[in-house]
């Protein structure tokens, strides 16, 4: 019976974001979500728990304190147990840092495992590193962009979505996986399944239980809003007010 | 004091959302303009165990609380006040009564299968007689023995004609006055209960309502709900969780028409400028949202007094009145921040508009609330 293991991260629904009159984002009333892609992570681990008739599933987070409520929440969606890495500075970590802590739970506290299931990316920063950074530190397979996986007899068969078709791919285990949106389709959490979510076992681990972590490389020096100029000329009709009017064109670079 | 949710009643909001825009809003607009009840998407709630939420575990529930009910009720009815009424009026009057008021055997028998939302339940009280003035009714339950005997029609019945078990109030002895109303548990199939047909009606017109006629319907002692004779203080308990409910769904009309009214005036540009940055309807919205505030935090407050065993009657009449009151005056604002747009079929605040109406007549008209709450006053 497999043991599987879903990373999922708590980011910000950006639902809330709001565009400030400096025209930076302004955070101050957002609410946070699991990533749109790692409830697909979850879900698949899930999926291939069950399939195989038992064996469970390992939620694994890095965040800040406030996390909790996400771990609670991947909980409701099928895992059986949690890491929560929490630390009030585990804020906004670069790739490479999160996939070293990662790697460093995975390795010191489950000893035995057959596949890591990612999102393809966080739906905050979208940098789709941390998946493969995790395979490459544990020294195991690595399948990105994978729409669909079977798991058996030591070994996934995954299928990769590529430019120009399907690539089918065979690794041994224990493997890591990064799955897009249409592997399937996360359930919505019934009343009883968020209930017995604070009933699963958590295990939290801070920044003073693990040895030392890589310096940040990567600094966020500024984050905008994206801004659309919008202009409003007005043109009359006669033929004289056309040719302004495709001088305009011709002006903005709409026509040559 | 704390006005902060539970992280499950958190995630459950945001669980319930997400299923209300993926199964709920694509077929509310449809299900309204066709009368239809929509018995996949209710076999979809119930499956989530959204049809039983404060029932407990053992009775087939989900062993949650009322004011989590309070908050599905309201994401429900915010995308469509049909399905929110539908849900509220089966767990709040039907199973609350069942799990308050039932024995072991009643529970077993006829909670199981509604809090696992199998069955649908009904709340069968009004006449065509007798609406807030309950004591008008003519329906009788005349001993025969180990069974009693059912002659009357009922009317306005939510859930009439789809109903799998009805909880019907008559008079065991009508000379007795408040002490001789009984109220009953009967399955549908019960030889001499005869549900009508669907009214067309100007809104909530998705949820089911008929007559409901019995005609010499023998109903064995054992479906008495509760001892004899206490049927009215039965129906009252009854009015008390269901306007929690009712006021829920306000809230959650009341929530549409905000977004609405924020998505469309932000969008409509009129003299060269969008409506919402003219004063005119910047402070229409702003009215909506403090009455959405102020409904809202009434309702929890009702669901909350209920959840502390506290009396809530009182409160569950003002979250009713006030949500009920203003669901209509600001659905009807909300069309006309939409002009034209609005009074058309297929725009979401013209169904909301229709649906808010029965809000301020069922389950207690806005009157009825004034006297419930006047009389506590002023007592």
């Amino acid at each position: 019976m497999p043991t599987l293991i879903a990373c999922f991260k708590w980011v910000i629904d950006e639902a809330y974001i709001r565009r400030g009159s400096d025209g930076k984002l302004d955070l101050s009333a957002v609410d946070y979500k699991i990533g749109e892609y790692d409830r697909n992570a979850i879900e698949e681990a899930a999926r291939l728990r069950d399939a195989g008739g038992g064996g469970s599933v390992i939620g694994i987070t890095v965040g800040t304190t406030e996390a909790a409520k996400g771990v609670k929440d991947g909980l409701s969606r099928g895992m059986d147990r949690a890491f929560f890495i929490a630390d009030p500075d585990f804020r906004d970590l670069e790739p490479a840092r999160t996939a070293a802590i990662l790697a460093e739970v995975i390795q010191s506290r489950i000893p035995q495992y057959d596949l890591i299931t990612c999102g393809e990316g966080s739906s905050d920063l979208y940098a789709q590193q941390v998946g493969p950074r995790l395979a490459e530190l544990l020294g195991i397979p690595c399948v990105a962009f994978v729409q669909k996986i079977t798991l058996g007899d030591g070994k996934i068969v995954a299928e990769r979505k590529v430019e120009e078709g399907t690539e089918v791919v065979s690794a041994p285990t224990p493997a890591l996986v990064t799955v897009l949106p249409d592997i399937n389709t996360p359930r919505i959490p019934g009343v009883k399944d968020t209930l017995m979510a604070g009933k699963k076992p958590v295990t939290t681990i801070t920044k003073r239980d693990l040895p030392s972590m890589p310096e940040a490389r990567l600094k966020t020096v500024d984050m905008k809003a994206a801004r659309m100029e919008r202009s409003c000329e007005k043109f009359g009709t006669d033929p004289g007010e056309i040719k302004k009017f495709i001088d305009a064109l011709v002006r903005k670079g709409v026509i040559r | 004091m704390d006005f902060k949710l539970t992280e499950e009643q958190e995630l459950i909001r945001k669980n319930i959302r997400e299923f209300c825009v993926k199964h709920v809003d694509p077929i509310a607009a449809e299900i309204d303009e066709k009368e239809i009840h929509p018995a996949d998407l209710f076999k979809k709630l119930a499956e989530g165990g959204w049809m039983g939420i404060p029932i407990p575990t053992q009775w087939g529930g989900s062993g949650s609380d009322y004011l989590t009910n309070a908050i599905v009720v309201e994401e429900l009815s915010r995308s469509c006040s049909s399905t929110g009424f539908t849900v509220s009026i089966h767990v709040g009057i039907a199973c609350m009564l069942i799990n308050l008021l039932g024995n072991e055997d009643q529970k077993k028998k006829y909670l199981v299968p509604l809090a696992t939302g199998q069955h649908m339940g009904a709340f069968v009280l009004t006449e065509p007689g007798a609406g807030t003035d309950v004591m008008a009714a003519t329906t009788t339950a005349a001993k025969d023995g180990d069974f009693y005997v059912i002659n009357g029609t009922k009317t306005f019945i939510s859930n009439g004609p789809l109903a799998d078990t009805y909880l019907v109030f008559c008079w065991t002895d009508k000379a007795a006055g408040r002490k001789g109303m009984s109220s009953f548990i009967i399955p549908k199939g019960t030889a001499g209960l005869k549900p009508g047909e669907h009214f067309h009606k100007m809104g909530l017109r998705s949820s089911q309502t008929s007559e409901v006629v019995f005609k010499d319907c023998r109903v064995p002692k054992a479906n008495l709900l509760g001892p004899e004779g206490a049927g009215l203080g039965n129906a009252m308990l009854g009015f008390d969780h269901g306007r929690v409910g009712i006021a829920a769904q306000g809230v959650g009309i009341l929530q549409a028409a905000l977004d609405e009214s924020i998505r469309y005036s932000k969008e409509r540009v009129q003299m060269g400028t969008p409506i919402a940055r003219h004063q005119a309807i910047a402070w229409m919205i702003a009215d909506m949202a403090t009455d959405l505030q102020a409904a809202r935090w009434l309702t929890y407050h009702a669901a909350w007094l209920k959840d502390q065993g506290k009396p809530f009657s009182k409160e569950a009449s003002m979250a009713k009145l006030y949500a009920s009151e203003k669901a209509m005056h600001h659905t009807i604002k909300a069309v006309q921040i939409h002009g034209g747009y609005g009074y058309i079929k297929g725009a979401k605040v013209e169904r909301i508009m229709r649906d808010a109406k029965i809000l301020e007549i069922y389950e207690g008209s806005s009157e009825a609330q004034r006297m419930v709450i006047s009389g506590t006053v002023l007592r």
